[in-house]
This record gives C-alpha cells, structure tokens and sequence, in this order.
C-alpha cells in the first residue's frame, strides 16, 4: 500500500480534531460548486448498498438474514468510517473503526498484506468491534493501483456460534473462551473469494454451519456488488473526486447532526438507569467464581452540550464479571448509537458522523471495557439493549421538554430469542436460533396517545417478526399453537404501552432436544428503571416450560389448546391440560431438554407507557377491555376505572369510577410519606445490611471514572466513611 | 407545515389526528420557534402567574416564582424548590416491596419485578397526589435526578437569554439538601 493503513488511521483522528471538522473539512466545496453531480455521486453509493442488500439475502442467506433483515452492508473509508449504508440494522455504521483500527495497529498491511477484493471476517468484541459472536462481519478492501479508497462491509446476525450453550445468545458463559467461534479480524479470502478451509471452520465449531456458511457468502455476495460498482463510479467520477467527497458526505452528515442536536434538544444532564438480574447460583459446580447471583447496574449519565455534540458516562455501571453479558467498547457503542442515529440522523445522509458527535465514555474495567482480553461477550445484546434505551429516553425527555412532543415517547426494546441444539431422530445434529422476536418489539406510548404492539424495533428500520411457517420448516421440531399479543402486558399509564407478544411452541418428535433462552430483559428486574412522568416502565420478559403434557390427547379429542403462556398456566391450574414439570422462568432459562409433547411459551416485547394512569380516559379503558388488551379488574386496580356488564357488553359506571379515583388518590397520600421519612427508612436497610447479597455485591461492583457513583451513593445515605456493604 | 398554537393545544390534549402527527414526524427540519410557542400554551393552561421557564414532566415545571427564584412546581401550585435539587426528594414516596405489592400495579404476576431484588418507587405530588414518577430499583438505589437542565445555556442559544444568567444555575445542589437531613 502507498500509505499505511495506520497513517491513514491517524491522519484521519489528527485532522478531525485539531480541526474540529471530519478530517479537517471546511468547506463542502464540491457540494457548493456542483450540488447534482455531488447527490447523484451519493445517489450511486447509496444504490450500491440497496442493491447489496436486496440481492444477496436471495442469493444465498440464512432465515435470520432473509426473513427479517438482520443484516448491513456499508461503504467504509479506508479507516473505516461509514459513508453509505443500506437498510438493516444500522448501528453497526460504527463498527468499522474498531476492526480497521486494530489491523492498522497490527500491521495488516505489511503481514498478510491488504490487496484489492482480500476477504476480512470477526466477530470479536475487542479487536473486532461486534456487540457478540453471534453478530458477523466481512470486510472487503478496495484498491486502486496500490492505494487503499474504500471498504465493502457487511454484518449479518448468525443463526448459531458454536458455544457450548447453543444458539446465537448464550446465557450462560463463565469468559471469552465460552464464547464459542470467535475470531479477530482475519484474513480469509483473496479475489472476492473465500479460502476452501474457511468454509470448514463455520461447519466444524459451529451447529448450524450450512446456514452459517450461506451467511458468510450472503455477506461476501453483496461485498462484491459493492467492490465492483465502486470500481464502477471511481472511473466515472475519477479518483480525486471520490478521494474529496467522501470526506464531503461525512463532515456533512456530522454538520446536520449537531444542527439537530442544537435546536431539538434542552442543554443539561440526564441520567437513566437500567437493571438486569444473572442468576448463575447453582447452575453448575465447575468454575467457582461464576458461582453467584447478581444484578447488573446499568448506569448513564447524558450530557448535551450547548454546541450540539453530546457526552455519555457511564460511571456507577457493574464491572465486567463471569458471565455472558459483558461486551467491549465497540458493541457497546453499537447499541448506544441505534438512538443517537434514530433521533439525531433522520434528515441527512447515514455516516459513521454520528460517532464524532456523540462520545462514549466507559470506564475501564466495566461491562462495555473490561480492560482484559478474557470477559465473555456472549449475550451483551441481554443488557445493551436497555443502555440504548436509557439513552433513547433522556433524548425524549429533552423533546418533552423543548416542546417537539410528537418525539416524546417510552422507549424499550426488550426482544427475545429462543435458542438451542439438537440431533433429529435420524441422526443428523444441528443448532438454531429464533429471531422472530427480535424482528419486532412493542412502542412506547407517547406524551399524547398509546404505544403500539410490534411496531418497531430500535435496532432496524424494517420491524418484521417473519413468516410462522419459515421457522416452522427451518428450525426443526417446534412448531406453533399460539402467535398472539399477551393481554395487560404493558407498561401502565395515562397512555399505556404497546402489549408485548406471546409465543406458544409445541415440541413436535424432536429427537434430542435442548432450548435455553437468549433475549434481553427478564422478570426479575424491570428493563427500564424510569417510567415516564408517572407512568409504569414496561413490565420485562418471562417464559414457560411444560414438560410431560396431554397436548395430542386434547388435539385428538378436538378439544381447547392454549395458545399463550398465561393460557397454558391456567389450563394448567385447572387440570384441563395435564403438565408432568411445569416451570415459570422469570429469569433466563437455561438450557433444558424438551420431549415429544412438550411445550415452550415465551412471553416478551412489551413497552412502557406515559403519565398517571389515574388520568387515563375511561372511554379508553372500555375500549382496551372490549379490545381484550385490558382485565377489567387491571381496570379497577390501576386505572380507577370501574366496569359493569351488560347484555350489550361492558360499560363504565361513571359514578363508582369517579369515587374510586378519588379514593386511589387519598389512599396515595395515606399510603406515601414525606421523602426524608422514606430516606431514613432506606437508610436504616443500609446500615443493617438488610438487603440480599445480589444487592449487596451490585453495590460493591460499580465502576466510576469520570465521577465517583459509589461515593454518591454512600454520600446520599449519609453512610459513615468506613461502611462496607 | 405551520406549527400553531391550536395544533401544540391538540398534541397536549392527545387530540390531534393520527396522520397530522405523520406529518409532524416526518418534518425534515423541525420548526425554531417551537419552544416559545409551547411555553405560551403551557402558560394560558396553568392556574397560576409564575412565568414558565421549562415544562419536566406532564404536571411540573421550572417556574419563576414571585420571589424571582427558579423552582420546581407542580401545576397544582405546589412548589418543590429549587430546581437544581432532584425534585424527588421533595416529594412524597410509597415504595413496594412484596410480591403482592407489586402486583397491584404490574400485570401479568407473573412479570411482576422479584421482591428483595427490585422495589417499585411511586413519588406523588405533596399538594395534589398525582404521580410523577415511578422508578423500579434495587433498595438503596439513590432516587435518579432525571434531567438537570441547563437553562442558561438553552435560553442563550434560543437568542432571549435569562437575565440572571450565571454558570452556578447549572450545578447539581440534591446534596446540598442531603446533607442537612437528621440534623
């Protein structure tokens, strides 16, 4: 190469900062002096990552990449900035840096060497920049004569990683070398071709390599699109004009982006704190010191900045530990940037600008920068999720403030996933990975109206939980009673939540079966701490197993089958259906082996809601109960609301309703006290060490650089100086 | 697309046409003039004469009172303090912290957060019960101070800045009340 890739790397961070511009950019000249040669030279860019995008998922991909779109092609500079990127889960835009960084720092240039159409794959956190293995790039360098202008990218979710908990999210991992096929960036292929041994690592370390090798290609399929349409528009608009503009596209982007941040948001701090319980106690004997329960602390403090860029600290988070939900810098950031992109970067081109507008800051040695190469990074996706909502929530907040009330809204994204391993009764083994509910999650309500089930998912523009049938024919022996929305499972407020969905799977002769579960909320501790001005947050996610059931005897006889979790644990209560082991898992499901009969209920996605709920129109309580998204005795309980029926239906006694609020809200006042009673009740738990040990080690556990969260915490209680919790 | 008065009253009063708040969203540049817009309409809704600095949350705002302090108030009236100490702290709290506490406010049961793992913080209004906010925490979690605006900084950007502008109206002062707690 002309120039290494390390100063290229440099140049790149020199010039930005010392000029405050990307890469030291003034002026948009070849914007200003030809503006329809400048859009239509973007135009093409962003075609070539369309057509990537729509032609090799039908080329070659597995359920995961075709059905829903898990997936993202993108144009890199050649330190791996983002310039263009197609549809799919965009927050990857920033990976890039993290990969192509780390082959500058060691010298992949010189040893293998970079040539034009080289075939680059990780899915490493730390050198790699992916959120876990489960997530997969292919890196594909563009050359001109010896000199590097670009980078194809794609990134696509893999159906299984080959850990020793099958799937694609292992709940359980004790450090990296639990995390199944896992490599830093690494040179797999020449000439738009991928090495023949390549092939057999995907076969032979993971569970579903077939579809994972029709991944790999998927990816490389559309990185040749790329590489071949940028050879394309760099000989029509010539290397020079390339080389300037998309140097152009990004400070552009970036421009827009602080615009945004500057007239839409209130300057100030917001904080926002997230929970997630890891309950490891007892699941196995082997490795000692991954032998606890805990609660993750996700901790963020946002600061807007009066010139338009933004500050996260995340000081006050958990410290890495053994187990799977650590990640590494750049996972981290790619869950936190899915709400900056989302609220900051509508209106202009989708570049890696946003990461030069919005700064992370992760202490060393917490849960997004272990500062050790050993964490697991299994499942950050389990707790990431809620560090990107947090933040999506203070950016919401400021609009509440500012006035833009049609952006004020209760964001969550607690998807879910199913995943496990198995041999079919012929002998053949194979892993797979549901993605059905990470395709879609429920809205939040907004500041004016309710939130909407399955209606989006932060992570992509395309909200698509698939074709039932999909699944059923490629993920063998499970097979659905129920795909539904779950009654009451939102959020309550003034405007409620979107209802979150439940999933019923019949165990169909599998063989040898194991499912666990991958997502990222769990019961046991709400995904989102806040609610928004008097609202509930969302209430997290569960699962039910029934093992040893009369599932045929009821199908044969033509008889009721539930099609829900809360279904099936009441035909269960009332004997209609018979359950040999039933289990409510308000926390991860470990891995657990499944028999002919068998039945396996998620129930996930909801979201929160927004104001008082005593406030809630009644009409919209009577309509909610008649739509069956609401009990009616949730009705009386939460929203004061009281229903009677009739021969025509349900309708509210206006009367009983109004007294009932009115008793809600002076048994509020009964029931409350002043907050400094309240704190020296909470105090006096403190000083008795009257709270159980996951508590007690999340305190012990907190990392802080920035400001010191633990001396915050010891200060508000007025513990004395040499407590110890 | 004119942002009026009418069409902020609408939004407030979850009254406004589902394809108009498209249309909102979909704005490829949000209108400048917003913010006075909604403090004038947050303004003629309240009972009270204090001049509205920034609406927080539905019922509370950052006021200037009659005796030229910024405080938090609650449109019933009820003042806070200053807002530059978590609100929270001077509010009223319930917390829940058994299984069937929890789920007299959280549904299915079988969602409910685990008693001795998580509480469920409910803070009201001392003057009017309503509830401002909830927060689900582990016991002896601090109560988090959701946003701590920096007025100063917004009012000059928008180009009216406040006369009593100074750096120390951006500094979190909850310990400073705290501090003064059993004593």
């Amino acid at each position: 190469m002309k120039t290494s890739l390390l100063e290229l790397v440099e140049q790149r961070d020199r010039l930005t900062e010392e000029t405050g511009k990307y890469y030291g950019v003034h002026e948009l000249t070849l914007k200003e002096n030809d503006p329809v040669k400048y859009e239509r030279f973007y135009s093409r860019l962003h075609a070539t990552m369309v057509a990537a995008y729509e032609v090799s998922r039908y080329v070659t991909a597995s359920p995961g990449a075709r059905e829903m779109g898990e997936v993202l092609w993108g144009l890199l500079t050649p330190e791996g900035d983002a310039l263009a990127i197609s549809a799919g889960f965009f927050s990857h835009i920033n990976s890039g840096k993290y990969a192509i960084r780390f082959m500058a720092e060691h010298h992949y240039d010189q040893n293998p060497g970079i040539r034009d159409g080289d075939v680059f794959v990780t899915d490493d956190g730390e050198s790699g920049g992916a959120p876990h293995p489960g997530d997969t790039y292919t890196y594909v360098p563009i050359m001109v004569g010896d000199e590097l202008v670009a980078w194809a990218m794609g990134i696509n979710h893999i159906m299984e990683a080959g850990a020793p908990i099958a799937g694609s999210w292992p709940g359980f991992a004790v450090d990296t070398f639990m995390d199944g096929f896992v490599v830093p960036p690494i040179k797999t292929g020449e000439n738009l071709r991928q090495f023949t041994w390549w092939e057999q690592m995907w076969l032979r370390r993971t569970r579903a390599g077939t579809l994972n090798n029709l991944d790999d290609k998927m990816r490389l399929a559309g990185c040749a699109m790329i590489h071949r349409e940028i050879h394309k528009i760099i000989s029509e608009f010539g290397l020079d004009y390339y080389k300037r503009a998309i140097r152009e596209i990004i400070e552009e982007s970036r421009q827009m982006i602080t615009d945004n941040v500057r007239r839409t948001m209130v300057p100030g701090r917001y904080d926002g704190a997230a929970f997630r319980a890891v309950k490891y106690k007892g699941l196995q004997s082997i490795w000692e010191h991954a032998d606890k329960d805990q609660i993750i602390s996700i901790r963020q403090r946002l600061v807007v900045n009066g010139d338009g860029t933004i500050d996260a600290y995340h000081d006050g988070s958990s410290h890495w530990d053994y187990h799977a939900w650590n990640g590494y810098p750049g996972g981290a950031d790619v869950a936190f940037y899915l709400s900056m992109i989302n609220n900051f970067a509508y209106n202009t081109k989708p570049t890696s600008a946003v990461s030069w507008v919005m700064k992370t800051h992760y202490p060393k040695h917490s849960i997004y920068n272990p500062g050790v190469n050993v964490a697991s990074f299994s499942n950050i996706w389990a707790q990431s999720m809620a560090l990107n909502s947090i933040g999506f929530n203070s950016v919401n907040r400021g609009r509440f403030a500012i006035g833009y009330l049609e952006e004020s809204f209760q964001a969550e994204g607690d998807w879910e996933g199913i995943q496990g391993a198995g041999v079919l009764p012929d002998g053949t083994p194979y892993g797979v990975t549901n993605f059905e509910n990470v395709g879609g999650t429920a809205m939040g309500a907004f500041c004016f109206r309710d939130g909407q089930p399955i209606a989006w998912a932060e992570w992509t523009q395309l909200a698509n939980i698939g074709n039932a049938e999909e699944f059923e024919y490629l993920i063998p022996a499970t097979f659905y009673l129920g795909r539904k929305l779950l009654p009451d499972f939102f959020g309550h407020g003034k405007y409620r939540g979107g209802p979150g969905q439940a999933i019923l799977h019949w165990v169909v002769r599998p063989g040898e079966l194991y499912l666990s579960r991958g997502g990222a909320g769990v019961a046991y501790c709400t995904f989102v701490a806040q609610g928004m001005s008097g609202a509930y947050p969302a209430p997290a996610n569960f699962h039910i197993s029934a093992r040893g059931t009369n599932i045929y005897d009821l199908i044969s006889a033509g008889k009721p089958v539930p099609r829900d979790g809360i279904e099936l644990i009441q035909m269960a209560e009332e004997g209609t259906l018979k359950v040999d082991q039933l289990d409510i898992w308000r926390y991860d499901m470990p891995p657990i082996r499944l028999q002919d009969g068998d039945l396996v209920a998620t129930c996930n996605g909801s979201s929160g809601g927004w104001g008082d709920p005593i406030e809630r129109d009644p009409n919209l309580v009577l309509d909610d109960v008649c739509q069956g998204w609401l009990q009616p005795d949730t009705a009386k309980k939460v929203y004061g609301v009281v229903l009677e029926k009739t021969n025509e239906g349900w309708t509210i006694d206006q009367e009983l309703t109004t007294v009932l609020r009115k008793s809600i809200y002076k048994k509020r006042l009964d029931d409350s006290v002043p907050f400094e009673e309240f704190w020296e009740e909470e105090r006096n738990l403190l000083l008795t060490h009257n709270i159980i040990e996951p508590v007690r080690y999340m305190y012990t556990h907190t990392v802080s650089e920035i400001y010191d969260f633990d001396k915050e915490v010891k200060e508000f209680w007025q513990l004395p100086e040499d407590f110890s919790w | 697309m004119e942002i009026t008065k009418e069409i902020i009253s609408n939004l407030l009063d979850g009254r406004l046409a589902d394809s108009d708040v498209e249309q909102l969203q979909r704005m490829h540049e949000k209108d400048a003039d917003r913010f006075w817009k909604y403090l004038e309409v947050l303004q003629e809704r309240v009972q009270w004469n204090d001049k509205i600095l920034l609406r927080l949350t539905d019922h509370l705002y950052i006021v200037r009172n009659g005796n030229g302090a910024r405080v938090v108030k609650c449109d019933c009236g009820h003042e806070f303090g200053d807002y530059r100490v978590n609100w929270k702290i001077a509010s009223r709290v319930r917390v829940r912290r058994t299984a069937e506490e929890f789920k007299e406010v959280y549904t299915p049961d079988q969602a409910i957060p685990e008693p001795g793992w998580m509480t469920i913080r409910e803070y009201f209004c001392p003057g009017c019960a309503a509830q401002l906010a909830v927060e689900v925490v582990p016991p002896g979690y601090p109560p988090i101070f959701d946003l701590l605006p920096d007025l100063d900084r917004l009012y000059r950007e928008l180009g009216r800045p406040l006369e009593d502008e100074s750096e120390d109206w951006f500094r979190d002062r909850t310990m400073d009340v705290v501090a003064n707690f059993r004593r």
